[in-house]
């Protein structure tokens, strides 16, 4: 299966929404049929040559994007399988809704990165704005699969509403991680903002080097959880980073958020 | 054919098909590891009235199990999977839930999957947690030392049960020792238990009985005390002690590397040892679809 090469023109005037630009449907077509595809832009439908310098690149059906897409939104949305590379950074809602596959970013993205998404990798190394791993406007869950890693630093609300799956951030996040959360895993490799784990219901949230201000609706744990500890921190430390020696740190653990139903934990692994 | 004095019969164990599973437990310690699994593999010798044949496979050491702490592993086999099922929940949840500081793991990762902590979860009393790592589910439990971690499902297979060797000495003390020792070289291999008390067993049984409702009863043929009472008997003068090992194995090659390295232990001791022959049980041939020729063996390559 043949791949492709991408490279942006030029910045686009407005938005370029890149929904559909995927591995599973490039597959199969010619230099021309894919630079015909129809990407939106602003309130039209623009061919993707409009904006793209389209190459065939290697035969593993990798789909390669080049330049800053920073203006490009839904890269890899929906995608279910195949591989994205970005050689950039990437707009709003990157990965959004993904269910499988590799997507891998090589600079920054926008907000939204990762929401909804339910299976794959999603790889940012760089920056993600706010509203990572979380949930679109108005939905109930948030990223419920998969996994999900920044290399730099997260915005606000990074995992907000998430019920399952692996989001890390190597460096800090910002205010209200993991607000609202139901389930799942989240591991921070710098510092957190304000309010972490505000009305967190399930879920762990794994602090490998600084521990964040602890709000009072979450109780000090007395038990310990080592044979979970254990099988948690072995996954994590397969990432490396600042999760590689967590299997040997010893932990202390914060349960709440009370005032929601109480059965999450902050993991402190300083 | 005569081995270093022993006398090794033209005959065949016959096995049959069973359901399997592997069950890894862990705990602080090697000696709670082993608590726990000696009571989920206790009462489990024959499938006839105990529902399955369970045993201890092996030790585990840190380095081998998911959470790395001391373990122990252990094969629990059944006629079906409904039963291995039903058995395995009993099992963990009376021996292993309750044994201090346990966590179980299932130790075979393609196969059907039947419930481990998916129903022995509801002990949590809605406190029990799911947690998702690596595309593994584990639940949870709150329980007085902490917490009880039980993997969700664990997998069942095909495998074979049955296989058997039939030690003809002098005297008990010697056909304690062979027998002992024929153990002690089937321990060391994988995959498979020998799931009678030491695994050894006394009272061989043949299929049927004078009496209707019972299905099986005990092998005169090879009753010392019958010696001249049954109609046919293997008993001579001189074998006046019989043991048997009985061995449940992953797959047919694993049994009879088993009954394999079994023999060989038998033979190094010899006649010498008052290990006179080796023969097995069968039922000619017409109930179980695995046939362990004991000759061809001891004639196979060790590495088979």
């Amino acid at each position: 299966m043949s791949g492709f090469r991408l490279s942006l023109k030029h910045a686009p005037a407005v938005r370029v929404d890149l929904r559909g630009v995927l591995p599973a449907a490039l597959a199969g077509l010619s230099v021309a049929q894919v630079g015909q595809l129809p990407v939106g832009h602003g309130r039209s439908l623009v061919p993707l040559a409009e904006f793209f310098t389209v190459d065939p690149d290697g035969d593993d059906g990798t789909l390669r994007f080049v330049g800053d897409l920073s203006r490009c939104d839904r890269v890899g949305w929906q995608m279910a399988g195949g591989r994205v590379i970005v050689d950039g950074p990437a707009g709003h809602y990157t990965g959004g809704c993904m269910s499988g596959g590799e997507l891998r970013v090589n600079g920054a993205v926008g907000l939204l990165a990762g929401c909804e998404m339910a299976g794959g990798q999603l790889t940012v190394d760089g920056d993600a704005g706010d509203f990572a791993a979380s949930t679109l406007p108005g939905s109930m869950d948030g990223m419920r699969g998969g996994t999900l890693i920044v290399t730099g630093h997260a915005g606000q609300r990074f995992g907000d509403r998430m019920r399952r799956g692996t989001a890390l951030v190597f460096g800090d996040a910002g205010d209200f991680l993991a607000s609202r959360m139901v389930a799942g895993t989240i591991g921070i490799g710098g510092r957190a903002g304000a309010h972490v784990g505000y009305g967190m219901r399930r879920g762990s949230v794994v602090f490998a080097t600084t521990a964040p201000q602890i709000a009072p609706t979450f109780v000090p744990a007395v038990a310990d959880a080592l044979v979970f500890w254990q099988l948690l921190a072995r996954d994590l430390a397969r990432h490396g980073g600042p999760f590689a020696a967590l299997p040997s740190r010893a932990i202390t653990r914060h349960l709440g958020d009370l005032a929601s139903d109480g059965r999450g934990e902050l993991i402190l692994a300083t | 054919m005569i081995e270093n004095g022993v006398a090794i019969d033209d005959s065949f164990a016959e096995a049959f098909p069973m359901k399997a599973t592997r069950l890894v437990i862990t705990a602080h310690n090697l000696t709670w590891a082993l608590n726990a699994a000696v009571s989920a593999t206790g009462f489990a010798t024959s499938v006839i009235a105990c529902g399955c044949e369970a045993g201890i496979e092996r030790e585990l050491s840190p380095a081998d199990t998911p959470d790395g702490r001391p373990g122990v592993s252990v094969l629990i086999f059944s006629m079906s999977g409904k039963e291995l099922a039903k058995q395995v929940e009993r099992r963990v949840g009376q021996c292993v839930l309750t044994c201090p500081t346990t966590a179980v793991f299932a130790g075979i990762a393609e196969g059907e999957a039947i419930a481990l902590g998916k129903n022995l979860r509801f002990f949590g009393d809605g406190w029990q947690i799911s947690k998702v790592i690596d595309g593994v589910r584990y639940w949870r439990v709150p329980v007085m030392d902490g917490e009880f971690v039980a993997q969700e499902t664990t997998a069942v297979v095909k495998c074979v049960g049955g296989g058997n060797l039939l030690l003809m000495c002098t005297d008990t003390d010697a056909a304690l020792a062979v027998a002992e020792a024929a153990v002690a070289a089937m321990k060391a291999l994988p995959n498979v238990i020998m799931p009678f008390p030491g695994g050894v067993v006394r009272s061989g049984s043949k299929v049927g009985s004078k009496y209707a409702t019972l299905g099986a009863s005990t092998n005169d043929a090879f009753c010392p005390g019958l010696h001249g009472l049954a109609a046919r008997s293997e008993i001579t003068p001189r074998t006046r002690c019989v043991m048997e090992i009985v061995i449940d194995g992953l797959t047919e090659a694993d049994v009879g590397a088993a009954m394999r390295a079994g023999m060989q232990a038998g033979i190094a001791i010899g006649a010498a040892g008052g290990l006179l022959r080796i023969s097995a049980g069968n039922y000619g041939g017409k109930l179980g679809p695995f046939h362990f020729h004991l000759r061809k063996l001891l004639a196979a390559p060790a590495a088979a």
